[in-house]
């Protein structure tokens, strides 16, 4: 089970680190995945963290009865279930629209050695 | 009683039962940690949702609510958001880099045996502070619903969950874990929904109502070990066998093996150290309900644990590997996050109710068996025990689920960094790795089951969150960097634990900083990262370039380090 043993074995035909560094694909795929990825964790972060500074300075709001014993920040809180779900929902399709392909791409000109 | 003792036979032999099934497809050590990437997404999900879900998620989300109100349900969220994290930032390029845990990880980015040696450490450390609370949380269940002594339930569970791990490893892991998911699902469920229109039948009473919590009807407390309470309106009790008594304002002590009878509409009095509140301040958010100091820094520091300390818990990095490719593993995680949304809408509601139908836990302090108690007080008869037989199977379902995974990934960083890897030391591993969070668990005294998960995912946020984040995007990581870093995160959040563990400090920012130490440590453990990473440039690994295009270029170019 040791890993050094195994790092240097590459499968073969496989195409080399510098080919697929260069490849513009590649380029492609990993700013389209950091393009994501950022912003998208950056946001959802500030989300929660909004949830917990208008409970703490805007009382009045989050207390807003809406219906019955149910108040804002009871549907604030349920929305922070939702949107974890929603996230990862579009990460999926974006993932699946977006970087697939690429992937997709990459492989079969490096296999086809079209480089 | 009988009904819930089935039960918890009933949950065990069908877990040895699914794990001696399993245990014939096993063959191989590959088979035994990762069940060979043969899983598929939808059985995957219910694995990871039925390990993920532990005592803390039974028991102990619904007895923090009891207790401190409307800010414990960040407890679930964060348990939830967790996963986002993980899938956005680490998920993908830790699949590719080929390793099964953070230690390996660790070597393949850093080739360092020492940042390696750092990581199994916290691992195995990380592992035993999840694995205590579960033991303890089953010697509380077993004593609340048999009156079994507290060292029983921890020993059942310990020695069911040891055995079937060393026999059959990740591969009856997995179906044993998807079964227990929706086992604990149903557990969960069916009972809330009697209990709600029980709750109809009696007019609804509002868990919120202005007042601190009353005895609605006259309730019997027995204590069984001795507590100090805080009385804030006289109270005229029957001691069984001693006649009346009347409690005045103040604190006293109760003696174990005390029987109170306290009248109906008379103030429930609190374990000295828990606040009574009253229903409005108990439902409103930051509000300090239960005596909680400093709300909103705990708030902060809880979020930020559990979204961030998710990543590094080792029983759920290793999941990811039981995916066949990328695209099967992004469906998994997206059905993990319905599967846990959908559980833990409900732990909140049996915390509500028991504020007003099983407040005499605010005395015992054993907040965490509300949701065990409820059917009983609320229901009562056959169809009350019943219910709390079906309660106490998701809560056996939630040890051994929880505990197994931890069990398997805590053997396995032994196996591979204390011994060497084979089947017969595998098996060994796990008998150490059950042997000492028992031990821990039984000299021990209890503390809420959540709390302490609450500690184990900040000394998770505060060191692995820095190592794998960095170790992902940064190629500036060195080892020096990483070891001093994992070293300031992880010591001084452990530290933090240890210190509010034993209860050394008590009151005002001091405790509140260790009770919910990830605020700071994490800070602390990214800057260490980063700083010595620069202040030793020279030692970023010189196959850098290599090892970042294998985590981050697609699997399917052949660059993945697979075993």
């Amino acid at each position: 089970m040791s890993i050094d043993a195994e790092r240097g074995q590459r499968p073969a035909g496989s195409a080399s680190y510098q080919e697929i560094q260069a490849a513009p694909e590649f380029q492609q795929l990993k700013r389209s995945l950091r393009r994501f990825v950022f912003p998208m964790t950056v946001a959802f972060l500030a989300w929660y963290l909004l949830y917990v500074l208008m409970s703490a300075y805007a009382r009045g709001f989050m207390g807003h009865q809406l219906l019955g014993n149910i108040n804002v920040a009871y549907v604030f809180g349920l929305l922070q279930f939702v949107s974890t779900f929603v996230i990862a929902w579009i990460y999926a399709r974006y993932a699946d629209k977006h970087l697939d392909p690429l992937a997709d791409t990459l492989r079969a000109e490096i296999e086809g050695g079209t480089r | 009683m009988p009904y819930a003792v089935v039960a918890v036979i009933l949950v065990t032999l069908g877990t040895v039962g699914i794990g001696i099934y399993g245990l014939r497809l096993a063959r191989t050590t590959s088979d035994f940690l990762v069940a060979s990437r043969s899983v598929s997404p939808v059985w995957n999900a219910s694995a990871i949702s039925g390990e993920y879900l532990s005592a803390a998620s039974f028991l102990g989300v619904a007895g923090l609510v009891l207790a401190y109100g409307a800010d414990m349900l960040w407890y679930p969220v964060g348990f939830v958001a967790g996963y986002l994290v993980l899938l956005l930032m680490v998920a993908a390029p830790l699949r590719r880099s080929g390793a099964y845990t953070v230690p390996d990880f660790a070597e393949i980015r850093l080739g360092s045996p020492g940042v390696r040696r750092l990581a199994s450490v916290l691992v195995v450390a990380i592992g035993w502070l999840y694995l205590v609370p579960q033991l303890q949380g089953a010697g509380l269940t077993l004593r609340t619903v048999t009156g079994a002594p507290a060292w029983a339930g921890a020993v059942l569970v310990a020695v069911v969950v040891t055995v079937n791990v060393a026999g059959g490893g990740m591969r009856s892991a997995t179906f044993v874990q998807a079964f227990q998911y929706w086992l604990k699902l149903t557990a969960i469920t069916v009972p809330a929904i009697f209990l709600v229109l029980a709750w109809q039948a009696d007019g609804r009473p509002d868990p919120a109502a202005a007042t601190p919590p009353v005895f609605r009807a006259a309730t019997t407390v027995h204590l069984d070990a001795g507590v100090r309470v805080d009385v804030a309106e006289p109270v005229q009790v029957q001691v069984r066998g001693r006649g009346p008594l009347l409690l005045t304002t103040g604190r006293h002590d109760l003696a174990a093996g005390t029987t109170l009878v306290f009248p109906a509409g008379s103030a429930v009095p609190h374990l000295h150290g828990l606040t009574a509140t009253n229903g409005t301040t108990w439902a409103r958010p930051l509000s300090g309900a239960g005596g909680l100091e400093h709300p909103l820094y705990a708030t902060y520091a809880l979020a930020l644990a559990t979204f961030l300390g998710t990543m590094g818990l080792p029983h759920v990095l290793i999941r990811f590997y039981t995916n066949p490719d990328g695209r099967s593993a992004r469906r998994t995680t997206l059905a993990v996050l319905a599967l846990l949304g959908a559980f833990y809408l409900l732990p909140a509601l049996y915390g509500a109710l028991g504020r007003l139908y099983t407040p005499q836990l605010l005395l015992t302090g054993r907040t965490d068996a509300v949701v065990l108690a409820l059917p009983g007080t609320l229901i009562g008869g056959v169809g009350g025990h019943l219910l709390e037989a079906l309660l106490v199977a998701g809560a056996f379902a939630a040890f051994l689920s929880t505990s197994s995974g931890l069990l398997v990934s805590t053997a396995g960083v032994l196996v591979q960094d204390v011994l060497r890897g084979s089947v017969r030391d595998f098996r060994r591993a796990a008998v150490v790795a059950g042997a000492v969070p028992l031990g821990v668990a039984l000299l021990a005294t209890g503390r809420p089951v959540g709390q302490v998960v609450g500690l184990a995912f900040a000394v998770a946020a505060s060191s692995f969150c820095p190592l794998l984040v960095l170790g992902i995007w940064w190629r500036g990581l060195t080892p020096p960097g990483a070891a001093a870093g994992l070293m300031a995160g992880g010591g001084l959040s452990a530290a933090a634990v240890l210190l509010t563990l034993t209860g050394t400090v008590r009151h005002g920012w001091p405790a509140a900083l260790l009770a919910q130490p990830a605020a700071w440590t994490v800070p602390v453990a990214f800057a260490v990262m980063v700083g010595v990473s620069l202040a030793t440039r020279r030692r970023i690994p010189l196959d850098v370039g290599r090892t970042m295009l294998a985590l981050h270029a697609p699997e399917e170019l052949g660059l993945t380090t697979r075993r």
